[in-house]
């Protein structure tokens, strides 16, 4: 599957995308606003920059990408102003894959600038919004330029599919799931868990050149509660999603090769993984590193049901990825099921999904 | 400020894009190779940098973005090869105004990095390519970051419409989208005070922006005479201008609608545009040419147009297809979508007549300027 080209959020405006539909990205990173909020405040009185650079790795496209810097921003002139600082020039830096709709962005940008030149004194430093379009595994910005790096809900999104995943006949490992489950035969976490470690210290090794000394890193990834893969969490999402499309297969709606070979790039690691490779790595000493859950009563509405609220989030996730994959003409119907499943779980029991947050300084 | 958002050029890859239909621009970045390999040459031994800071102002979105950037790295490689300076991390800045496809022209950026790193042993670490969307009539990045500007095919473009083409609610420019012989003198002046205060806003940006030594290389639409309704620097729009009438006539569109359109857009002389430098005072002069290109983008040498097609009888549909792409965005928001065929339709016509008669030429201005020490 061409990752490169399949992989992105859905773009635009409208009901249907990634947009209008991170609501629970942004609840997870407002869950632990203080946290990053402290280390913000932490960074500034240990760097006190002139001219600070800031970037947002897997920005994608909505209110949560100028609303995220904006935040950040005011946190930064926050602590200036209670130190006797001036306010530092800004310099964002906005990545995210080629794919991703970064016109969306652009074109937000006008307002942004008026807003944050609005009702300030002259002595305002300047604002500069760039866009880095490339994958996050490898460089991406030039040396020591960033004084902080946040990503939100963007690392647990692998560089590709695993490679042990597909064997030599180029047929899936992992044919009776999209993700780790248990029919997972064994060797498929194994595959997932490699590629992960590969992933992710290939993004620290590449941060390591990029964020000055001192500089920090706060990273929201969805993760898993435990050393177990199979959980209520994240897991038991895809695994809903699996049998979705299962359900059309039996319905003659999707060829079955199309479902076998269907997996996804995705890893939830637990607390304990992320610190060994950091650890291992090496660049980065870790300040914070804590799992928390999101209140699902809170991000449902009165007019949807939770279950059609998760599975409008998790369309405009997929969406991309599934019409390269089976096409469009299944994407209705398969939602629409996807919905009525999680509800039907969620009265079950609960689907907690596990997010993790790490803050990590270059040393 | 409406202006702003509609003027990009036609988005994507389709028939009507620019991407499929911008053979003029790309003949106009390769004629100005030369001066542009002396301006890197220039701006790198100047200032002998460990990083680079490179920008195209008005990159628009199609295969001449990455054509123009990749020649300007393959200079500044050149150049530091020359000279014996180690080969410096690379900063590309590709900047255009909010509404430009970007999408579409990041989306060659992984093939464009890979070739960069087969063909020319440039790693992903050295080299990095990103986008500043905003107007370059004002500051866009930070202070002293810039060592060579390239901007090709954009600065022709005025920040707005000209102020003073309307006087209690009646348009000046009767019938006319931009200047022409029938114009009033004060919208020939209105257009010349609008580029003065453009250029002079767009070139004291770039003085805080570039470095001393950093160089800047321009090239936009100009015109050889003093009078700025003459015809080589006019017509297209002038063309555009009577194919409108034409539909107006037939009541296809109002007449008061074209009253009310001005083309954002001013082609000086290069007296005009040396003057704005001296006042500015913060560039000296290298390099400014005028060189007459035919309207397909074939270079125009003792009144012959050699031709980019071999095909004469396709170079009016081409030249139309090349301007609809540039214009269209414009036309439709202010005409309507329903109207664009007929439009481009007729003005095929009238490029088909004045081909037949003219040998139809622009004259492209190219400018090097050295930011002062």
């Amino acid at each position: 599957m061409d990752l490169e080209k399949a992989f992105h959020m859905k773009g635009g405006l409208d009901e249907t995308s990634y947009t209008k539909n991170s609501a629970l990205q942004k609840r997870g990173a407002d869950t632990v606003r203080h946290i990053t909020l402290e280390s913000i405040e932490k960074l500034i009185m240990e760097t006190r920059p002139k001219s600070m650079g800031i970037a947002d790795m897997g920005c994608s496209s909505g209110p949560n990408t100028l609303s995220n810097v904006k935040e950040i921003i005011a946190a930064v002139e926050d602590t200036c102003r209670k130190i006797g600082d001036a306010a530092p020039e800004f310099r964002v830096y906005l990545n995210d894959l080629p794919t991703n709709d970064f016109n969306t962005i652009f074109q937000a940008l006008p307002d942004f600038y008026r807003e944050f030149n609005a009702g300030k004194d002259h002595d305002r430093r300047p604002l500069y919004v760039a866009g880095f379009p490339g994958t996050f595994y490898g460089r991406i910005f030039p040396d020591n330029c960033l004084h902080l790096v946040y990503s939100s809900y963007s690392l647990h999104w692998l560089s590709r599919v695993p490679l042990g995943i597909y064997d030599e006949r180029n047929l899936s490992i992992n044919r009776k799931s999209i993700y780790i489950s248990t029919r997972s035969e064994s060797g498929v976490w194994e595959a997932y868990y490699k590629q992960f470690q590969e992933d992710f210290s290939l993004f620290l090794k590449s941060r390591c050149e990029e964020v000055v000394n001192g500089g920090k890193m706060v990273l929201i990834f969805l993760g898993r509660e435990g050393p177990c893969h199979v959980d209520r969490g994240i897991s038991l999402l895809w695994e809903l999603l699996y049998q979705s499309l299962a359900t059309l297969v039996d319905r003659g709606e999707v060829e079955v090769g199309r479902l076998e070979s269907y997996e996804v790039n995705f890893y939830a690691p637990s607390k304990e993984e992320l610190e060994d490779e950091v650890r291992k790595q090496g660049c980065f000493k870790i300040e914070v590193v804590h799992k928390f859950h999101m209140d699902r009563d809170a991000t449902a509405s009165n007019s949807i049901s939770y279950g059609n609220a998760v599975a409008k989030a998790v369309r405009s996730i997929q969406e991309p990825m599934i019409s390269h994959h089976f096409g469009h003409g299944i994407l209705d119907k398969l939602f629409h099921l996807y919905g009525k499943l999680v509800d039907q779980e969620m009265v079950k029991d609960h689907i907690t999904s596990t997010s993790i947050v790490l803050v990590l300084t270059k040393s | 400020m409406g202006e702003l958002s509609i003027l990009h050029m036609n988005k994507g890859e389709g028939e009507a894009s620019y991407a499929k239909n911008s053979t003029i621009q790309r003949q106009i970045i390769s004629y100005g190779k030369t001066v542009m390999e002396k301006a890197v040459y220039r701006a790198v031994e100047n200032s002998l940098p460990k990083s680079v800071g490179v920008a195209d102002l008005g990159c628009s979105s199609g295969p001449n973005t990455l054509m123009a950037v990749s020649e300007i790295i393959d200079n500044v490689r050149g150049t530091c090869r020359e000279i014996g300076l180690p080969v410096p991390e690379l900063r590309v800045v590709l900047n255009d105004l909010p509404g430009n496809d970007f999408n579409y022209l990041f989306m060659s950026l992984p093939e464009f990095s890979t070739n960069l790193s087969k063909n020319k042993g440039i790693a992903s670490d050295r080299c990095f390519i990103s986008a500043m969307a905003g107007s370059f009539y004002g500051r866009l990045f930070p202070k002293n970051s810039l060592h060579f500007v390239h901007s090709s095919s954009s600065l022709h473009w005025l920040s707005q419409v000209p102020s003073g083409l309307e006087k209690s609610g009646e348009h000046l420019n009767k019938g006319k989208i931009y200047i022409s012989k029938t114009s009033p003198k004060f919208v020939v002046d209105a257009y010349l005070r609008q580029f003065e205060r453009d250029m002079w806003v767009f070139l004291r940006s770039r003085a805080v922006e570039v470095v001393a030594g950093g160089t800047m290389v321009l090239s936009f639409m100009g015109r050889a005479s003093p009078d700025a309704s003459a015809e080589v620097g006019s017509h297209q729009w002038e063309l555009l201008a009577h194919a409108l009438m034409a539909m107006a006539k037939e009541g296809i569109v109002e007449e008061e609608k074209i009253d009310s359109l001005n083309a954002p857009y001013y082609a000086p002389s290069a007296e005009e545009m040396r003057n704005v430098i001296e006042e500015e005072g913060s560039f000296v002069v290298n390099h400014i040419s005028a060189l007459e290109i035919g309207w397909d983008g074939g270079l125009v040498l003792d009144n012959i147009n050699s031709n980019v097609d071999f095909d004469e009888s396709s170079k009016p549909l081409k030249v139309t297809k090349i301007i609809r792409a540039v214009v269209e965005p414009m036309m439709e928001s202010h005409f309507g979508a329903q109207v664009m065929d007929d439009l481009f339709t007729r003005y095929h016509g009238l490029l088909q007549d004045y081909f037949s008669k003219t040998i139809a030429k622009h004259i492209n201005l190219l400018v090097s300027i050295t930011r002062k020490f």
